[in-house]
């Protein structure tokens, strides 16, 4: 069901194109929409200027977040710079362990084992899975259902513990470094990771009976938030974003890296490009991530190293030159941009994620006609997460 | 990529270009002729995703590089187009009526390099840093270490020795060397 | 809006009969998994303070701080990572890139403490509770961010080189070279071993840069016989390399001499040359071996006039006489010492202290006067036959081959003794028999066994290579000898011990194990003495002596003032010790003519 505004309370357009809004008319209403609010997923803000209950303009306030990751990188040597790029997004870290490993094995030529190759993408397919569950969490949470959260949450914590025996760490595995990975998976890690992959099935069934079939959640994301597809390229949306709005680009199917190219799967598409659309997108992702870990621990190489010979860590220089390295993390395409300049130390690191786009130019562009009640929703449907957009 | 190169080079004159892998290849060219490549490259050879617009400071050779990557979605290839400006009152073209996702990459090189992007939406607001009386401190001159050891407490009680200077104190401290 | 929709969500319900996930008591029953990078722990015993944990952390974390007494520790710097838990990330950097493997974490993740202090502590010094944790995060089995395998040197084939005198180590190339130095970390635990504490991290970081002219104005500050060390050092330095623990060490000696060889001869003097104005001090020197040369190296870079005295008619000592040119090939001695006499030093050869000038001459004509006469005189067991012309002193035959002489190579030989020098004399006799016969047939027979040879593990292996038989662990009673007066071979017995119960020398044997090793000449190699009779009785009786040495105090200076002494003669067989006595009498002789300069002037 559309939202249908009424028109006679929208400002005027100045002749420079902004809006002519007089804060002193009474008819608008200035309101912070964060940056500690229960409707966002992090630390952001989205300075809103509202008539009545609807928005007429929003702009977004981001830098809550800024630990100034690309400059600390300057610093720091390739091997040093390992354990802090994932911090850059909180929830989901193992992707940029990943990019920036596979940056630096290309710009020096390090090649890694083929286990290796299979390990980290079961890693990132598990990091997938609790950034799913989280968000689950979170997009019901933000239209007033607790419980969902909570369950996934547990489950997710379930994952952790399955990062915890294999990482050594809860959040912050750092265990993919430039070369392979850390360290083989410890005895019976299958079976356990299968038991939790079971728990994964059993909670998307309790979510999609209680959050998807559900006459309010319906009612209040069909057709609201709604994505145009022409703007999947005018503001750079990816993953499920534009997937929902039915462009079909899985990074995963169509510039495969790692093993996703031995791996047999079907990108989900769909062609609502509401918040109901992508959530239930999402939803289809986690069963699909869940089908790719089965088949991973199957086919997966029962032996072999997963670690590269790598030269002196404390001296290593790499010649001159510059990639991108993409990947399909759960928000969409991520990507780092490494320049080295021969030193010993990264020339430039550009961190490029996700929420970069879609939490910027493209949540203003939506907010504007939203009521104030289905701002919260419509960020989260976004998926956005603020520490990859201030690093 | 080199059918890209060539066609590209039938329009506008171009630099060296780095194929860096099969489907990943740098091109740089000079500033006066971006857009129309952007505008070739969107409408003509199909690159539709602006990817990201970022710059990399080379202080030695008082440039700074923009780099703007563009993604074709259908053939799964990536162009990034180099451009070297002057580090002396950087500034260039913006590109937000093209791609209007790219006024933020803007906003964030005019707060971190300093590079201004004249007629860009909202770009002399204060995107990530609040109150910064600094230069733009994703320039190599600016110094991280100097900053922080002028505006935050130090830990008192530091002490580190070098291996070989205390061997050499405590075991042979007359010799020479 | 169906009523499916309505209804579906009551589902939730069903978790009323669930129960709680929550754990009650997390502290207790929720340990941190097997691999858990929890708090640190350092074996204090293994930790060798090489600071490389420092190095890597991106914190800034660690500090290395005294923790241990080290007096002449080999390889251990006393000094223990202290770790910062306001900065630590846990990322186990430290505990990947470790040496020794000594640091590692323990799985625990609980502390709570009033005192901020106490979060900056020393692990293994400051004891905590998860010090004998089991569980934890240690560095993975082939997890290794440095490379730990040595670069191979490449050798000429026994088959080869078994039958001429060509140098047998190739050297590295610079790919090969640049791969080795690149495994150096840098600690700095080799310098303290090294006896001239030559600036080891910082040559091979040289050959890292490649800018091997700087590499050699390292070497050459602290070791004017680099070349000759770059290929026989006994490289204590490489027995102390961090590196070694975990992996091989680095290929110091190695490493030396491929700098030497990547700076065109004509540019040593450049790099190396340069003296001070003439003090118009003279110092006479006695031996130009490493002891003698070095000293004068060092002396002549003060500005002080100097002479050696050598016997021989080359330079080099023991480097010259002793070790075979397969080792040490001549030229490359040569071109050593000419950097030295180019610099002004005057050598006369041929010219024997004590029968071409007396001492007392010495004496008076120069300002001071060194003794670095070596150890040329070869040792004898004595047993019953050695008085035989066909037995012969290692010592001695070493120094004919290097002259040129024509030795005699009988058919069989066998050398007793199980040092360098004897694995010197039978590989070069080898190569004799080799020449003449075609074929090697020469015996080794030593008191130690094969484990506790003192010759170089290499030598031994190499010796076997080039086809000799080696009999371990057994002692020498009699040279028998033919009806004719000719040797017919060496009559041994097994060893059970070589040492009493007191430490002292007193070989026990098994007589019943008898073995007759068939031979035409015998080659005794089991040890040296010094040639002191240059002394002359009146010195002699005058000087202090330690147990058949000259006696000297901690700067090589006898207990006559104006007597120095350096090198083997005093401190036993080594190059490299020479060396480092050589710079410590250089220092100690300007230092006591400066002195008397001073009291002089005052006169």
């Amino acid at each position: 069901m559309n939202y249908q505004p009424d028109r006679s309370k929208y400002p005027a357009k100045k002749a420079d194109g902004t809006l002519d809004i007089d804060l002193t008319s009474g008819k608008y209403l200035k309101l912070w929409h964060g940056p500690n609010h229960p409707g966002i997923t992090g630390n952001m803000s989205v300075e809103l200027t509202v008539c009545g209950d609807e928005v007429v303009e929003g702009k977004v306030h981001v830098g809550y977040l800024h630990r100034g990751f690309e400059k600390l990188m300057e610093r720091r040597s390739f091997i040093q710079c390992f354990p802090i790029v994932c911090r850059i997004c909180v929830p989901e870290p193992d992707f940029n362990e990943y990019c920036y490993a596979a940056a630096i094995e290309e710009l020096s030529g390090v090649v890694v084992p083929e286990r290796a190759h299979w390990i980290r993408t079961m890693i990132l397919e598990m990091g997938r899975i609790n950034s799913y569950l989280m968000y689950l969490g979170g997009q019901a949470g933000a239209l007033g259902q607790g419980v969902i959260g909570q369950w996934t949450t547990y489950v997710r914590d379930l994952m952790l513990d399955r990062f915890e025996e294999l990482t050594g760490a809860r959040i912050y595995h750092m265990f993919i470094l430039p070369g392979g990975v850390r360290d083989d998976l410890p005895e019976g890690f299958k079976d356990r990771l299968e038991a939790t992959l079971k728990e994964v099935d059993a909670v998307l069934k309790d979510v999609y009976d209680v959050m998807f079939k559900n006459a309010v959640f319906k009612r209040r994301s069909i057709g609201v938030g709604y994505i145009d597809p022409a703007w999947v390229d005018e503001y750079g949306i990816t993953g499920p974003n534009a997937r929902a709005a039915g462009v079909a680009k899985d990074v995963r199917k169509d510039q495969p890296y790692l093993v996703y190219d031995q791996l047999d799967f079907e990108p989900v598409v769909d062609h609502g490009s509401d918040i109901y659309t992508r959530a239930d997108v999402r939803r289809r992702d986690v069963a699909m991530s869940v089908d790719l870990l089965r088949q991973i621990l199957a086919k997966m190489p029962n032996e072999g190293p997963v670690m590269a010979k790598l030269p002196n860590v404390l001296h290593w220089q790499i010649p001159r030159g510059e990639t991108y390295i993409r990947g399909e993390c759960s928000r969409g395409e991520y990507g780092f941009y490494l320049v080295t300049d021969g030193s010993r130390f990264p020339r430039r690191v550009n961190v490029r994620g996700p929420s970069y786009t879609h939490a910027m130019t493209l949540l203003e562009r939506m907010i504007v006609n939203t009521n104030i009640s289905d701002i919260a929703a419509l960020m989260v449907s976004l998926h956005t997460y603020p520490p990859e957009i201030e690093r | 990529m080199h059918k890209l190169y060539e066609n590209l080079g039938k329009i506008i004159p171009l630099g060296e270009m780095t194929l860096q892998r099969a489907n990943l290849a740098f091109i740089t060219l000079d500033r006066r002729y971006l857009r129309s490549a952007l505008h070739h490259l969107r409408d003509v050879e199909g690159y539709s995703h602006l990817v990201l617009l970022t710059a990399v400071d080379w202080l030695e050779e008082d440039v700074f590089q923009l780099t703007y990557l563009l993604s074709n979605r259908t053939a799964d290839m990536d162009v990034g187009l180099r451009v070297m400006l002057p580090r002396e009152n950087a500034s260039m073209d913006s590109i937000h009526d093209i791609w209007p996702t790219a006024a933020t990459y803007q906003r964030e090189l005019r707060e971190m390099f300093g590079i201004d992007f004249p007629g860009s939406p909202r770009v002399n607001e204060e995107f990530i840093l609040e109150g910064w009386q600094e230069i733009p401190p994703y320039r190599r001159d600016f110094d991280t270490k100097k900053y922080s050891e002028e505006n935050f407490a130090h830990r008192e009680g530091r002490v580190t020795k070098d291996p070989a200077s205390h061997m050499k104190e405590l075991l042979y401290p007359d010799r020479g060397q | 809006m169906s009523v499916q929709d309505v209804l579906s969500p009551f589902k939730a319900w069903k978790n009323l009969f669930r129960d709680p996930v929550t754990i009650a008591d997390p502290i207790n029953d929720r340990p941190g998994a097997a691999r858990y990078r929890g708090f640190h722990q350092n074996d204090l015993d293994k930790c060798i303070g090489c600071g490389t944990c420092e190095e890597i952390c991106q914190n800034g974390a660690i500090d290395m701080v005294e923790a241990v007494k080290i007096e002449q520790a080999e390889g251990d710097s006393g000094l223990r990572p202290r770790i910062d838990y306001g900065r630590c990330c846990w990322c186990a950097l430290c505990v990947d890139v470790c040496m020794t493997g000594s640091l590692t974490m323990s799985n625990a993740y609980t502390w709570v403490d009033a005192d901020p202090e106490e979060f900056r502590f020393t692990p293994g010094v400051d004891k905590k509770d998860w010090d004998d944790a089991e569980l934890g995060y240690h560095r993975p089995e082939g997890l290794h961010l440095t490379p730990m395998t040595r670069v191979e040197m490449q050798e000429m084939e026994p088959g080869e080189r078994v039958g001429n005198f060509d140098e047998i180590v190739c050297g590295y190339s610079v790919g090969e070279a640049l791969v080795e130095a690149d495994r150096c970390v840098s600690c700095g635990l080799c310098v303290a071993t090294c006896p001239a504490h030559m600036a080891i991290p910082d040559y091979i970081a040289a050959i890292r840069d490649q800018d091997y002219e700087h590499g050699l104005e390292m070497l050459y500050d602290t070791n004017p016989f680099s070349q000759v060390c770059g290929r026989v050092c006994t490289h204590k330095c490489e027995d102390a390399c961090s590196v070694g623990h975990e992996g091989e060490p680095i290929a110091i000696r190695w490493l030396k001499r491929h700098i030497t060889e990547n700076v065109p001869r004509e540019k040593y003097m450049d790099i190396i040359g340069g003296t001070a104005d003439g003090t118009g001090k003279k110092i006479a020197i006695i031996g130009a071996g490493p002891a003698g040369l070095t000293t004068a190296f060092d002396l002549v870079k003060m500005g002080h006039n100097i002479t050696v005295f050598e016997a021989q008619s080359g330079p080099g000592g023991m480097a010259r006489y002793g070790i075979p040119e397969y080792r040490m090939p001549y030229d490359d001695l040569d071109h050593e010492v000419s950097i030295i006499t180019e610099m002004g030093v005057d050598i006369r050869y041929n010219m024997r202290v004590g029968k071409d000038i007396p001492m007392d001459q010495l004496r008076q004509d120069y300002d001071a006067v060194l003794l670095s006469i070596g150890l040329h005189v070869g040792r004898s067991t004595r047993i019953k036959g050695t008085e035989h012309k066909d037995v012969l002193k290692a010592v001695d035959l070493l120094r004919d081959i290097t002259n040129g002489i024509k030795v005699k190579v009988p058919k069989k030989v066998v050398v007793i003794g199980g040092g360098n020098v004897a694995m010197d004399i039978a590989r070069s006799m080898a190569r004799l028999q080799k020449q003449k016969y075609g074929k090697v047939d020469l015996t080794v027979t030593a008191l130690e066994d094969l484990q506790h040879f003192m010759a170089d593990p290499e030598e031994v292996k190499e010796a076997g290579e080039e086809g000799i038989e080696i009999f371990d662990a057994r002692g020498p009673q009699e040279i028998v000898l033919t009806k004719g007066g000719r040797i017919s071979g060496l009559r041994t017995w097994k060893v059970i011990s070589i040492f009493d119960d007191q430490g002292r020398f007193a070989p026990s044997y098994d007589e019943a194990d008898e073995m007759l090793h068939k031979a035409n000449m015998v080659i005794e190699a089991i040890g040296q003495a010094s040639d002191v009779s240059l002394l002359g009785e009146e010195l002699t009786e005058a000087l202090d002596w330690n147990r058949g040495r000259l006696s000297v105090d901690a700067e090589g200076r006898t207990s006559q003032s104006w007597l120095w002494a350096a090198g083997d003669c005093v401190h036993g067989p080594d190059i490299i010790h020479a060396v480092a006595d050589g710079h410590v009498v250089a220092d100690s002789i300007n230092a006591a003519l400066n002195e008397q300069e001073e009291a002089d002037a005052k006169d």
